[in-house]
């Protein structure tokens, strides 16, 4: 090696150490233990702190879920700039409820926050849910814009359809990350639930996820992982989701389904629908790549 | 006794007034309810040459320039004080004085005519058609800069900075930056990175009317500005008077009129109220404390010398010009790609209207509206359009009829701005890719904001290139949904040009009917 190419190695391998985007590597999946059945609580009724209460304590409550100074990602649907009674974002009183238990577990901060597809200060206002945790009044909420700097690319060992993403990180590096999702109709994979939900911690251009949805839905849910999902289902918008607009278009259900198994919490979401659960692409990927349970009947579902 | 010199009191009043400006201008933005709190186009609204010149151009009264009466009542009390202590753009070239190599004091005034000359030649041209006063008006320009590249650039160094100590420095540096970087994001910079076009044409146009110190001290005040030709006038009505050493109280001494930097006072010591903008220098540089205020009822003289000739050739020349414009081949088939914002006049009304001042670039919080460049004619330039590859109209706001000082841009209702169509959506099959590639995508009908989507898709089976039998979803636009929001075209994830783009097929634009206040 002569000393103009060593020079130049060096140079190149330095700056390459000290250029490079901080990569973030996400710890190998947990593989559901087999034959554990999974749980899911399905609650219904018309007072939404009720449920997320009935919903929780039926799973062993926050506590099991929550660690004392742990730092917590609640992720709503807060993506379109409609009211709550358009039913195409997270109830904001359910978001509160969830956060208000978030924080009576002893959480040290809770960081709620989505990346919108209107304007993000208007989906932030109109949902509601900026005004709803506003009278939580506690400063361990913190309801933040989407930091483009924290995003960072992450290698999906397992994805078939999706092999390399930009993540945002508060998602990748909390303690428990809680994915609250809003059930409703979407044009291209019929419904967006749970799995779907997880676009919103994506970075780069989310058109293309389009191409293939549902398996790159599954690829994403291998590292985008929470603890707990649960699914909105107070307002279902039956047509012209995922955004919605017409109050004619939305059915009021009053139920809240909730579940350590993201499939299992889509899969039985879906059946609300009137719909199978072997009709969701991603639903069925995820269960191919071993995420969850999505047969209704081996999923042990606690009603109250 | 020493006294106390007067022209940091000037110079605290200038820097306060450019706070007030600044501060209005950063809250030309969304502020979390759909109604703008502050009147953020304030300083267009006491603008008495844009309320002239879109009057003469609308030829009725529009209620929302009417503040302007107040400015000019203001220089009937107190002369042209506006420019010396108010006016932004003043403050700005006073501030840049030092910065650019500074021009002696010249003591007289070569081109003072010029002003008047510009003035005439756009009151006149509104009255005929031709929409001049964007480009002289010393608030159009300024706000054009700040919108279009001063802010986006401040945006940028700032965000660039943050990212750096962010991903770079050590945590104690980030203990501090970070809480910096919030409080800023909360208060002064713009909610997302800001693009523009015609950004370094904006902002030439300012940097020319500041390079201009380097020839002389406030040149554009002095010999270009109209709006201070429009003062000027005004002034010598004016009660407040500045009294120089006219009447040989003062020995020989020049110090007056080598520090005006208006060059207000002759060799008498006289001083004209048709300059005098009340910068309080001479009084502070007079060795004998001669210069004094008071106040007069009798008409000042003036040095404007506007011959007959002069006068009539710049009326003809404004209200010929016009005659040619329906002449050209835009006035038959404008660019169909060229889309107004929701609630403009017909294109002949709006563009009269319109005074450049860029307010609703600044407040589309969807970054949809541009400058545009020759699309609409010459006189075109930097009025505003749609362009949805950049930016797309946010379905239920109607903050640019809001900010619109002159009514260009009417205020709509959410309800009406919901039905206003901007244009209309075409697929180009050959490259939307269900069609193209047998790609499932359908992103547009996603985001498409009509609650009876505007976009809707039908179900084809068709064979793909590998030889597959595939179930695709083609989009399609239903035209008396939709309204040309653009949000489809900006979505559309193709690299490059969208294939579903927004344009304005029919001239109805040209016949739209022009609602009046």
């Amino acid at each position: 090696m002569d000393r103009r190419k060593f020079i130049k190695e060096v140079l190149l391998w330095s700056a390459g150490l000290s250029l490079s985007v901080p990569r973030f590597i996400v710890p190998g999946s947990i593989h559901a233990a087999e034959g554990a059945k999974s749980t899911l609580s399905f609650t219904e009724g018309p007072d939404y702190e009720s449920l997320v209460s009935r919903a929780l304590s039926s799973l062993g409550g926050m506590k099991s879920f929550v660690n004392p100074g742990d730092t917590v990602v609640v992720k709503p649907n807060i993506g379109w700039d409609r009211t709550p009674e358009q039913g195409a974002n997270t109830n904001p009183i359910v978001v509160r409820a969830v956060v208000q238990h978030v924080l009576d577990a002893g959480a040290s901060k809770v960081l709620v926050f989505d990346r919108t597809c209107n304007e993000k200060r208007r989906c932030y206002t109109n949902s509601g849910i900026e005004k709803s945790l506003k009278k939580l009044n506690d400063k361990r909420v913190e309801l933040d814009h989407i930091d483009r700097r924290k995003f960072v690319p992450v290698d999906i060992d397992r994805g078939k359809s999706l092999t390399r993403r930009e993540i945002y990180l508060e998602a990748l590096k909390a303690d428990c990350y809680i994915n609250v999702p809003i059930a409703k109709h979407h044009g291209l994979s019929k419904l967006t639930l749970g799995l779907k939900n997880s676009m919103g911690v994506i970075g780069g251009d989310r058109g293309e996820m389009h191409h293939d949805l549902g398996q790159k839905l599954a690829d994403l849910a291998t590292v985008v992982r929470p603890k707990l999902t649960i699914v909105d289902a107070t307002r279902l918008l039956l047509r012209n989701g995922p955004q919605g607009g017409d109050i004619k278009d939305v059915k009021i259900r009053n139920a809240l389904i909730a579940s350590t198994d993201p499939v299992a919490a889509d899969a039985y979401a879906t059946t609300l629908f009137d719909m199978k659960p072997q009709e969701i692409e991603s639903t069925v990927a995820a269960y191919k790549l071993g995420l969850g349970e999505m047969d209704i009947a081996k999923i042990n579902i606690l009603k109250s | 006794m020493k006294r106390r010199r007067l022209a940091p009191l000037r110079r605290l009043g200038q820097s306060l007034f450019l706070c007030l400006f600044l501060f209005l201008f950063i809250k030309t933005d969304y502020q979390g309810s759909d109604n703008l709190q502050y009147a953020v186009n304030l300083i267009f609204r006491i603008d008495p040459l844009v309320a002239a010149a879109t009057m003469l151009a609308a030829k009725t009264f529009i209620i929302l320039l009417f503040p302007a009466l107040f400015t000019i009542v203001f220089t009937f009390l107190l002369g042209r004080f506006f420019c010396g202590w108010v006016c932004p753009m003043g403050t700005i070239i006073d501030m840049s004085h030092k910065l650019a190599r500074p021009a002696p004091n010249t003591t007289d005034w070569k081109h003072q005519n010029l002003r008047y000359y510009i003035l005439f030649f756009v009151l006149t041209g509104a009255l005929f058609g031709l929409p001049l006063v964007g480009y002289v008006d010393p608030f159009s320009i300024l706000v054009r800069a700040l919108t279009l590249a001063l802010y986006p650039a401040f945006n940028f160094s700032s965000e660039s900075f943050f990212t750096f100590t962010y991903l770079n420095a050590p945590p104690w540096v980030n203990s501090v930056t970070e809480p910096l970087y919030a409080f800023m994001k909360n208060y002064i910079l713009a909610s997302d990175p800001r693009v523009y076009t015609l950004t370094l044409l904006s902002l030439s146009i300012l940097l020319i009317v500041l390079l201009l110190e380097t020839v002389e001290r406030r040149f554009f005040c002095r010999n270009l500005c109209p709006l201070g030709a429009m003062f000027s006038l005004v002034a010598r009505f004016s009660l407040l008077r500045t009294i120089g050493g006219e009447n040989s109280r003062c020995g020989k001494c020049q110090n007056c009129r080598s520090t005006c930097r208006m060059a207000a006072i002759d060799h008498n010591k006289a001083v004209s109220m048709e300059k005098c903008i009340f910068c309080l220098d001479c009084i502070d540089a007079c060795p004998k404390k001669q210069i004094s205020f008071g106040f007069a009822f009798k008409l000042a003289p003036i040095s404007m010398n506007i011959s007959r000739r002069g006068f009539i050739t710049t009326a003809i020349s404004s209200a010929a010009i016009p005659l040619f414009l329906p002449g050209r081949a835009i006035s038959k088939r404008p660019n169909p790609k060229l889309l107004r914002p929701p609630g403009a006049l017909s294109e002949q009304d709006f563009l009269t209207r319109c005074v450049r001042c860029g307010e609703c670039m600044k407040v589309c919080i969807g970054n949809g509206l541009h400058p545009l460049f020759l699309e609409a004619g010459l006189e075109g330039i930097f009025s505003p359009k749609l362009s949805p590859r950049l930016g797309y109209c946010e379905y239920n706001c109607t903050l640019c009829g809001q900010v619109c000082p002159t009514g260009a841009i009417q205020k709509l209702s959410p309800e009406i701005k919901k039905k206003e169509r901007i244009g209309l959506a075409t697929f180009d099959k050959n490259r939307c890719l269900p069609y193209a590639k047998a790609i499932p995508c359908i992103v547009c009908e996603e985001h498409c904001p009509i609650a009876d989507k505007a976009i809707k898709f039908k179900e084809v089976e068709l064979v793909n290139d590998n030889g597959q039998r595939l179930v695709m979803k083609q989009p399609y636009a239903i035209d008396e949904l939709c309204i040309g929001c653009g949000i489809c075209e900006y979505k559309c994830p193709l690299e490059g040009e969208a294939a579903v783009s927004i344009s304005r097929p029919d001239n109805s634009r040209l016949q739209k009917d022009a609602l009046s206040y």
